[in-house]
């Protein structure tokens, strides 16, 4: 376990000495520390009207104004926030298990398995991502979990791809061969020897997927798709900023401003991820 | 000397890490005349790679020249400005890679490279490719015509490495730097590369400084060898004086080393124990020290000089000094 | 004994004969060498023994027992008697382990977990000269010639009876080459294995091997004591290899017997004797297809064998 955790450490370690993986690390950080603990950081309560002070610009009272209902925007970007990663993270995570699973299946099992999978993973990616949203809410409604169903489905193709393509180059290499020629069982093969090289690659796969899928996810609210009002959503905030612009600008900045950290911060983590997993870049430093 | 044509003299580089300078070159020092084959002879880690790349100067960003001069017909390439060390590449210095697979730009054709090399040249296009092809007859490749039309994975490792040297001498440089250039070749191709360089290198009278490990091919080919042992020279001067009578410990290891050179069936190779020296963290005295079974006192205090035996045998190593002093 | 016996071997990707009969046997505690250009099927031979490549015709013999194309499930048990060493010393082993448990993952696949790893990595690095902190590095710490050693750990963890290794001294220098060979050596008679060893390099293969195999685009051409074979080579191709071997000797003159061309493709096999058009001594018979002749433990696949 010592050893897991220090391979752990030496990635952070690696990532907070290039300066945009020490941005990307703060951003990340500071969002899901806001997104855990948004109940106890939020002034007031995220869905609590108050008619009286509506469209109000920022003050000392209310950081980032208010809306038409005279809901406190920080409040709302804070419990955004929390939202977007409640379908990011499920999203990506479930994504990358399923696509790793088939894209190794794929990968080290026989041809016509390979062939079937592969016809599986193109016929999903055949669909518009957009499209298909529409079609599977226009099915089974708005709500957390189609986003989530939908962000899944879509993106299950690139990180079966990705593995399986990882799995055939790794299948051929000497170590794999050496392991073979010890009577290695397949499971070990996989498991052992061939997953720690390939999750590094669709980590840093996942970190930069997870702006796409928040975007997508505020992209979904703001046509009013995505998670249902009054829940906050960046998407749906940028939503009613979008509507109310003349009156009062300070909506829009506090649903897109977030969506632009937040695809900032995870593409700068991606970006140094991929420079420290790779063990041969490693070597060097 | 009017005939040195590059002359490496007491060149220091050093290469700056996170860990501290790496002392990859020491103080090296060693002559080409024209048209004459020196082999530098040494194992993983002992300098030979910084040496050509500090020649060429085509050096990583780390790279810092702490001393000494590389003289190339009498003009310090260190001190050229950039443009006329470009002039030089390829013109008047050419370089053959140890890798053939990796040397040729895999999407153009072999004669498309062969005529992109001269770009310098006035001629037209027809005069450039009946260039090409005549080189490529030259370091025999067969019906070379129709075979300028080929793109690189439609040629055998052996024959890339030829293509490699054709593109070399096209240019008919005063000097060609062969970095391993048959080490990744089987056995019977590279003694028809060994023997292909001979030939063309009396034809255009260049002279080569030949890299390589292989003892057998330095014998073979070289007019003279320098020995290389992390980062400095210790030993260099006729090929017959140092096969037949090395004034060097290491050398003579080496040479010992080597199966080729046991006649007898031996189960026991000879070996030489120890571990090469930490570049960034070397010891006093002699490099060779800790690996030397005839060390004295005196090579734990003070480093030995190149010093000069006779005429064109220097080697660094206070033995010596004794026998002469005796 | 004969522990390894390999007849009329035969392997082929789609059209293309890799393996076109390899006839060789080797006997307990032997060292055997198979030599040849790259290409010729040196690794495709050692692959197929094992398993690991696929070998449609001809037997291979493992202690007496038949295991070409034996299934995974077969292969299993034998395992533990037929290790393999491969040519890329970093490249064999996996990236993500420490030395300490790469060496001890034969006992972990092998099932013997009761082991103390740690006391084993140890035993088995100190076997093969490495100081034992060396148990905590990675494969991308390692020197080549160190890597090596802990392939030949590997190798012998389970103190098998064969040893298949693939050009064990490629990219080694030659201080390092040697050490790396009297520990086979040494080993090898400790422990009584038996090795097949690739390597293009003639100069290793005469102070190692015991016999020796000459291979030419997938067939063995010459096979016989290594003695008989560098004193009296009688096929013009293994006289071709052993003359183009450059000896550390600036006097030394080889007659040097040139080679014309370059090996042809496996797609095009050469009508006849495969070597002709590039040999030297070919005859007008030669058109004919010659068959492997066995004579007193001598093996020879040529119609105009040069003189004893």
């Amino acid at each position: 376990m010592s050893k897991s955790r220090s391979e752990l450490g030496q990635i952070l370690h690696g990532v907070s000495r290039d300066p945009l993986g020490l941005m990307g690390l703060i951003i990340v950080g500071t969002i899901l520390f806001c997104a855990i603990f948004a109940a106890w950081i939020v002034p007031y309560d995220p869905v609590g009207m108050n008619i009286k002070d509506r469209l109000q610009g920022p003050s000392a009272a209310h950081l980032l104004g208010t809306d038409q209902l005279g809901r406190d925007t920080f409040s709302r970007v804070i419990m955004g926030g929390q939202v977007a990663l409640k379908v990011a993270l499920p999203a990506v995570f479930g994504a990358m298990a399923i696509g790793l699973t088939l894209g190794m299946i794929a990968g080290y099992g026989p041809k016509w398995l390979d062939n079937l999978l592969m016809l599986f993973f193109d016929t999903i990616r055949s669909f518009p991502t957009v499209m298909f949203a529409l079609a599977v809410v226009a099915l089974i409604g708005p709500s957390l979990q189609t986003v989530v169903f939908v962000v899944m489905a879509t993106s299950i193709p690139t990180y079966g791809r990705v593995a399986r393509t990882q799995t055939l180059t790794l299948r051929n290499s000497e170590f794999i061969l050496a392991e073979r020629a010890m009577g290695a069982s397949m499971k070990r093969i996989l498991g052992v020897h061939m997953l720690p090289n390939i999750i590094g690659v669709l980590a840093v796969l996942a970190a930069m997927d997870i702006p796409t899928v928040i975007a997508l996810e505020a992209g979904l609210s703001f046509l009013g798709l995505g998670v249902k009002p009054p829940t906050p959503s960046w998407g749906a905030l940028l939503k009613d900023g979008y509507s109310l612009i003349r009156q009062t600008p300070w909506l829009v900045v506090g649903g897109g401003l977030p969506i632009i950290l937040a695809t900032l911060g995870f593409t700068f983590l991606g970006e140094s991820l991929r420079d420290v997993v790779d063990p041969k870049l490693r070597k060097q430093r | 000397m009017s005939d040195t044509l590059l002359e490496i003299d007491r060149l220091s580089v050093d290469y700056e890490t996170a860990r501290g300078d790496l002392k990859a070159l020491r103080d090296i020092s060693f002559d080409i005349r024209k048209g004459e084959i020196v082999g530098i002879v040494g194992e993983s880690g002992c300098g030979k790679s910084t040496l050509i790349s500090s020649i060429l100067r085509l050096t990583a960003p780390n790279t810092r020249f702490r001393k000494g001069e590389v003289r190339f017909k009498g003009q310090d390439l260190l001190q050229l400005p950039e443009h006329k060390m470009r002039d030089l590449r390829g013109a008047d210095i050419s370089i053959v890679f140890q890798d053939p697979m990796q040397t040729h730009n895999p999407v153009l054709s072999i004669g498309q490279q062969m005529l992109d090399i001269q770009h310098r040249s006035q001629a037209g296009k027809v005069e450039k490719r009946a260039r090409a092809a005549q080189m490529l007859g030259a370091v025999g490749i067969p019906d070379p015509e129709a075979r300028l039309e080929q793109f690189p994975h439609e040629f055998s490792g052996g024959m890339r490495q030829r293509i490699a040297i054709a593109m070399a001498l096209m240019s008919e440089p005063d000097l060609l730097i062969a970095d391993e250039p048959t080490t990744a070749l089987d056995a019977t191709l590279e003694v028809q590369i060994i023997e292909r360089l001979q030939e063309l290198q009396q034809e255009l009278d260049c002279a080569i400084l030949f890299i390589s490990h292989h003892l057998g091919v330095i014998a073979e080919l070289c007019d003279r060898v320098v020995v290389m042992y992390t980062g400095a020279v210790v030993e260099s001067g006729d090929v017959r004086e140092i096969f037949h009578d090395p004034k060097h410990p290491y050398t003579r290891r080496l040479i010992d080393c080597d199966p080729g050179h046991i006649k007898e069936r031996a189960r026991v190779l000879p070996t030489i124990p120890g571990e090469v020296p930490d570049l960034a963290n070397l010891p006093g005295g002699c490099i060779f020290r800790d690996r030397c079974d005839q060390a004295v006192p005196r090579c734990a205090s003070e480093v030995p000089p190149l010093s000069k035996l006779k005429e064109g045998h220097h080697a660094a190593c206070w033995l010596n000094h004794e026998e002469v002093h005796q | 004994m004969t522990l390894l016996d390999v007849k009329d071997l035969q392997t082929s990707y789609g059209q293309v004969n890799v393996l076109a009969g390899v006839n060789f046997a080797v006997e307990a505690g032997e060292t055997y060498a198979l030599v040849g250009e790259s290409g010729s099927g040196k690794t495709t031979v050692i692959r197929a023994i094992a398993g690991l490549a696929p070998a449609q015709g001809g037997s291979v013999k493992f202690d007496g027992k038949e295991i070409r194309g034996a299934s995974e499930r077969e292969m299993r048990p034998l395992r533990k008697d037929i290790a393999m060493m491969f040519q890329d010393p970093i490249g064999s082993l996996s990236p993500r382990l420490t030395i300490g448990s790469l060496i001890t993952e034969p006992y972990r696949i092998q099932g013997m977990k009761d082991r103390d790893m740690q006391a084993e990595a140890k035993r088995l690095l100190e076997m093969v000269n490495l100081p034992a902190h060396f148990a905590d590095r990675y494969p991308y710490q390692l020197s080549g010639g160190q890597a090596r050693r802990v392939g030949v750990a590997r190798a012998l963890a389970l103190e098998p009876k064969l040893i298949l290794a693939d050009e064990p001294t490629a990219g080694l220098d030659v201080s390092v080459q040697g050490e790396l060979l009297n520990l086979l050596n040494d080993l090898r008679e400790r422990l009584g294995l038996a090795m097949v060893i690739i390597t293009h390099n003639l100069n290793v293969v005469r102070h190692v091997a015991d016999r020796m195999g000459i291979m030419y685009l997938g067939r063995l051409v010459e096979e016989g004591s290594t003695e008989a074979i560098f004193d009296n080579p009688r096929h013009p191709y293994t006289r071709c290899l052993l003359s183009a071997n450059p000896e550390p000797d600036p006097d030394a003159r080889l007659e040097r017997i040139a080679l014309k061309g370059e090996p042809p493709s496996l797609l095009k096999r050469p009508s006849g004797c495969e070597f002709r058009e590039r040999c030297p001594f070919a005859q007008d018979f030669c058109i004919q297809t010659p068959s492997w002749e066995v004579d007193n433990g001598h093996g020879l696949r040529c119609l105009a064998p040069l003189s004893q």
